[in-house]
């Protein structure tokens, strides 16, 4: 084996130690996106048009808000170990991921009791449920619960990470403001794509309401895009020039290494910039298209933050898991899959293959 | 008050992983699952004067841990005595605790079955010193070179406290505040 070579190709390896997959980084996105949905819906119904009818325009955006959460929280149960024992997560007071667990079930139950209190009979599709109408004496608590949890859920999702110091690119206090500001716009264009829609039974007055909070949600995802994309290139940019040895190994793969084109043209082009354009110029099509982008741009976001979870390698660490990699766990895999022992001789020659 | 740690003469260890071997077997651990690797063996320096170092590790046992407060069924857990360790029939898996630690030295086995999975990590061998009272980790009792010490730090008579006492000690990544204790004595090429 080249020596020099190995050396070179070695200081070259980004140390990974990925523990947590696709699933975690889909329930961070929806938990955030379904948290902003309910905490949207709380502030337009009870601050902003206190004195207008809004429920039958928020039915679909709330029914949406629901399965993301519970999807979500199917992600995250199926990530685990040990998923039949996911209700572990509620013993501890200490824990940040307890506090999710709590947040996320009383958004869900929130939700749930706030939709079959306001089930209309004459929805086209499981207008028996309004059998349920009874949650709705509680309508404005029940709201107010899943709104409040829902504004938890969005700044948990970023907290949970921040406080996982041993990955450098997630231990910033910006990444809890970049997470609860991508989703509020996120929420933001899920509730325009979806307001008035079914199991909402929209009367007229209702239409007129809704179409004055698509206003409002429009003007508020421009501002929100504007921030997030302040938010994130401040903080990416901040990584690359003055963060640790972590960090800027992170950033520099984000702003000009291999992810770059999925930074560059995914999040900051498709996900912010091109909505903002897009939303600024005023046209329907044009802004639906956009609250498409940006739902996909916050997905991006998490995924490329899961997914840099860098840490700092101890002495020599990078080198002996690269040899376990690229030789031990090869050649432990084969001699166990082979089910029987390799002559003798022949697991040398094996291991000299590999290198 | 007992309060465990291990000291690491990185003078004496010559990298043979017989610590990794023992554990291994001792702990009847899973093949993708490693307690104690030994890091580090790069070659360093211009011939003549080259060096080989080698960096046992283990769980750091350290008195602020990141990877107790953040579990959340209580799996994770700290002794008294300052060792750490997982208590399996609790853990469901959530590898908060493997994201936490710093030092990577969690993990959970691929090679189980699904449903299986649970967090696995070093604990001193706490289930042999439960039933042998006053008996040293395997890792510790296999070193042939005797570069592992372990002991009762807060006892200032013990071995362990006067080695650290006398020697020139240093401890992974102590900037992050979570003070290990695992203390090493640097070798002559310079670890750190």
């Amino acid at each position: 084996m080249d020596m020099k070579k190995y050396q070179e190709e070695n200081a070259e390896i980004q140390f990974k130690h990925r523990y947590w997959g696709w699933q975690i980084a889909l329930y961070l996105f929806l938990g955030g996106l379904g948290g902003g949905i309910l905490f949207l819906t709380w502030v337009m119904s009870a601050f902003v048009f206190p004195g207008v009818d809004l429920t039958q325009a928020f039915m679909l955006p709330n029914f949406i808000a629901l399965l993301v959460i519970a999807f979500g929280l199917f992600c995250l149960v199926e990530e685990l170990g040990q998923p039949p024992v996911f209700y572990r997560a509620y013993v501890t007071a200490t824990s940040i991921i307890k506090w999710g667990a709590v947040l996320l079930t009383i958004a869900s139950f929130g939700s749930l009791f706030w939709l079959l209190g306001n089930w209309s009979a004459e929805s086209p599709v499981l207008g028996f449920l309004s059998v349920f109408n009874f949650f709705g004496g509680a309508s404005g608590i029940w709201l107010a619960a899943a709104g409040i949890a829902g504004f938890g859920i969005m700044v948990y999702t970023g907290v949970m990470l921040s406080t996982l110091k041993a990955h450098a690119f997630w231990s910033t206090p910006a990444l809890p403001v970049l997470f609860t500001t991508s989703a509020l716009s996120t929420a933001c264009a899920g509730i325009m794509l979806s307001l008035c829609g079914w199991p909402g039974v929209a009367s007229l007055e209702t239409a007129e309401a809704a179409h004055q909070v698509h206003g409002l949600l429009h003007t508020l995802d421009i501002v929100l895009a504007f921030a997030e994309l302040t938010i994130l290139l401040i903080m990416v940019l901040s990584f690359l020039g003055a963060g640790n040895r972590t960090q800027q190994r992170v950033a520099k793969r984000w702003v000009k290494g291999s992810t770059a084109p999925i930074f560059w043209i995914g999040m900051v082009g498709c996900g912010l910039v091109i909505p903002l354009i897009m939303n600024a110029s005023g046209n329907a099509l044009a802004g639906t298209i956009a609250c498409i982008l940006v739902l996909c741009g916050g997905c991006l976001l998490r995924f490329m933050c899961v997914w840099s979870d860098d840490r700092q390698p101890l002495e020599g660490e990078n080198r002996y898991y690269f040899r376990q990699k690229h030789a031990d766990m090869a050649f432990a895999s084969y001699y166990t899959k082979s089910g029987k022992e390799l002559e003798r001789g022949e697991n040398f020659a094996y291991i000299d293959n590999l290198y | 008050m007992t309060r465990y740690a291990m000291c690491i003469d990185l003078h004496r260890c010559i990298g043979c992983h017989s610590c990794s071997a023992a554990c291994r077997t001792w702990n009847d651990l899973p093949i993708d699952i490693i307690y104690n690797p030994v890091l580090g063996g790069v070659c360093e320096g211009t011939w003549p004067n080259v060096h080989r170092n080698y960096l046992p590790t283990l769980c750091m046992h350290c008195k602020n841990p990141e990877c107790v407060p953040c579990c959340p069924t209580g799996a994770s857990q700290q002794d008294e005595d300052g060792v750490v360790w997982v208590d399996t029939k609790i853990c469901m898996g959530c590898k908060v605790c493997v994201n936490a630690c710093p030092y990577g030295m969690r993990d959970t086995s691929h090679t189980v079955r699904r449903f299986d999975e649970f967090v696995r990590k070093c604990t001193f061998c706490k289930e042999r010193r439960e039933m042998e009272p006053g008996a040293d980790p395997y890792c510790v009792q296999t070193c042939h070179q005797h570069a592992r010490t372990f002991g009762d730090i807060d006892d200032p008579n013990s071995e362990i406290s006067r080695l650290i006492g006398r020697s020139d000690t240093f401890r992974l990544l102590e900037e992050l505040g979570t003070d290990p204790q695992i203390y090493y004595i640097p070798d002559m090429g310079g670890t750190r």
